[in-house]
């Protein structure tokens, strides 16, 4: 479960979010909608511990506060970030940068780390159903990938890390039609009653294949409503306007 | 007549002061040799002899390795690659001695090709900034005659003063020239990897890519230079220097000049000295990664990129990387 009460984050001396309260209980699925430049990435950031973000408020998974860890820890204990713009890591083979994660996370919890073989036959097998070359885990991880590589890499290490909080922003831009099913199936493959998920987006077209328990509307650095899946649909037909008046 | 010490006042040492480095070395024994340098004086000076190394590939196809390491005060050796042999040399400066001086003159004939690797060496691993002594030089004279071929590799990991000196002549049409090399300095390490290549006939290629990382109280240095006369048409050169920071408190200088007097040349060139990238650094820490260890993955894949793929050493050379990197 993810608890955000009076959260705001300020960059560069601003702040972008105002004081979000948010509850997402596991085994939900909770849609983030709103403008280009309300704050949906900035929050993301700052829930996964970026560097010149600065938090205050309240943020607890599962009732461990988040603030008070270095992103690592945060890795840990089961937050995982899809990024906007996924980081190019020329040099560092995906494989190997996601063996090192992987056994990371474990270390991290106290768990054993897995033995190369093991771990080769996983993640082929992740790779696989997200219909990835084989090959692109040899390359620089996400060096020189497509727009919709880079969000399928992402989508791999979401299937691969089984994080407790998945927070996917905007993991629809940039795949194609086909993709995006992929992506949306493994998504949703993932979806478990101990899981939250966060699913930024700016289109009703992902949300119609991973169907959203709650939709809030960022706008401004506050939410600006809550509703179920129909709130989308609404946005769709007439936009923030309104919101963005209220906020 | 005593050899003159070059100090920061001399344009090619103003980043690597020899004669402060030095002072307190009696080097009255030092005479300075014809037209030559400081370093290839004092190699002469401290030799004992002078080795010889021709080289002959086996097969008439494979490259041979030989290995040469400097474990005296002086060596100096000359090597011979005949018309289209073929040969490997590998280099070592251990960091046992306080000082020590290494030349090397390298003649390769038509279609003849070497590769050649330096590896310096800190001295032990224990030893603290102030303690350090050692001042490890080096250098190269090396002439490529036409459709010949010098590939070079340098490591190094500094010592108080740690200088490479490539000097590189391509005399004959068609000739070849890689010289990378990656430099990594630590607290109290200085490594300068210093080298001059001579574009003399034409249609002659030289690519050169560099790149090294210093931490606090460490320094590095670069010097480029590539000298394209008027007669060297069709010369295709490409020089890259990139070195990241990793601490405040580390130096590093670099100074690429290229030359160009002739007007048919494909030239290029790039120098960027920054920081550590700290978007990598939060993607890999966001995954679960430890700083330290993202770091370490991170700059390994950054000084790595300058081994070449085909070498036969690049495990050898990649495992030094990350020897240095976990201490
Ligand atoms: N480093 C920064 N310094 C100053 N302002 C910033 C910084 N990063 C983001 N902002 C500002 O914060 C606001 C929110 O940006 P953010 O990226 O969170 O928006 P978003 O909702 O994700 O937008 P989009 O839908 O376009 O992805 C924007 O106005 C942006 O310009
Ligand atoms: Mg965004």
């Amino acid at each position: 479960m993810l608890e955000l009460k009076d959260f705001r984050v300020s960059v560069g001396g601003a702040e972008i979010i105002k004081g979000v309260n948010l509850i997402a209980p596991s085994g939900e699925v909770h849609a983030i909608m709103g403008p280009n430049g309300s704050g949906k990435s900035t929050l993301s950031y700052a829930l996964a511990g970026r560097e010149g973000y600065e938090a205050s408020g309240v943020a607890k998974l599962d009732g461990q506060d988040l603030l008070a860890l270095a992103p690592e820890e945060r890795a840990h204990k089961g937050l995982f970030l899809s990024f906007q713009y996924p980081v190019e890591l020329a040099g560092v083979p995906a494989l190997t940068f996601l063996k090192a994660a992987f056994n990371a996370q474990r270390k991290g919890r106290g768990e054993k780390e897995m033995a190369a073989p093991e771990f080769l036959k996983l993640v082929r097998s992740k790779a696989e159903a997200l219909k990835m070359p084989q090959e692109m885990l040899k390359r620089g991880l996400n060096a020189g990938f497509s727009g919709g590589e880079k969000k399928r890499m992402e989508a791999l290490q979401l299937s691969l890390f089984q994080p407790k909080l998945a927070i996917l922003d905007e993991t629809d831009s940039g795949l194609d039609i086909d993709a995006l099913k992929i992506v949306a199936d493994a998504v949703n493959a993932t979806r478990a009653p101990d899981r939250t998920m966060l699913v930024i987006t700016h289109y009703q077209r992902l949300l119609d294949f991973i169907k959203p328990d709650r939709v809030h509307v960022l706008a401004r650095g506050r939410i600006a409503a809550s509703g179920g899946p129909e709130l989308a649909l609404e946005l769709e037909r007439s936009g923030y306007d309104r919101y963005l008046e209220a906020a | 007549m005593s050899l003159a010490l070059p100090s920061r006042r001399d344009e090619a040492w103003k980043y690597s002061d020899l004669a402060r480095a030095l002072s307190g070395h009696d080097l009255s024994s030092v005479a300075p040799a014809r037209g030559g340098s400081v370093i290839a004086s004092m190699a002469r000076a401290f030799a004992e002899e002078e080795r010889v190394l021709t080289i002959a590939s086996r097969d008439g196809v494979h490259a041979v390795e030989h290995s040469l390491s400097h474990e005296a005060r002086g060596a100096v050796t000359r090597i011979h690659v005949p018309a289209l042999q073929a040969g490997m040399v590998v280099e070592t400066i251990y960091g046992h001695l306080n000082l020590a001086a290494g030349l090397s003159e390298i003649r390769i004939e038509e279609g003849g090709a070497l590769t050649r690797i330096v590896i310096q060496q800190d001295a032990q691993k224990a030893v603290s900034a102030e303690e350090i002594a050692q001042v490890a030089l080096n250098e190269a004279r090396v002439s490529v005659a036409a459709g010949g071929t010098f590939r070079q590799f340098v490591i190094a990991e500094g010592a108080k003063l740690a200088r490479i000196e490539t000097h590189v002549a391509l005399d004959g049409e068609g000739g070849e020239v890689e010289l990378n090399g990656v430099y990594m300095v630590r607290e109290g390490r200085h490594a300068d990897l210093t080298s001059t290549v001579t574009h003399q006939a034409a249609n002659a290629r030289t690519k050169q890519l560099i790149k090294g990382v210093a931490r606090k109280g460490g320094r590095g240095v670069f010097q480029g230079r590539i000298v394209v006369p008027r007669g060297a048409q069709g010369t295709d050169a490409r020089q890259y220097h990139r070195a990241i920071l990793l601490e405040d408190g580390a130096e590093i200088d670099a100074k690429p000049e290229l030359e160009i007097y002739a007007d048919d040349v494909s030239c290029a060139h790039g120098n960027a000295i920054g920081a550590l990238d700290a978007d990598q650094l939060f993607y890999a820490r966001a995954r679960g990664i430890p700083e330290a260890e993202a770091r370490a993955l991170l700059i390994e894949a950054f000084l790595i990129e300058a081994i070449p793929e085909d070498l036969p050493q690049r495990d050898d050379l990649i495992t030094r990387v990350q020897r240095w990197l976990q201490t």
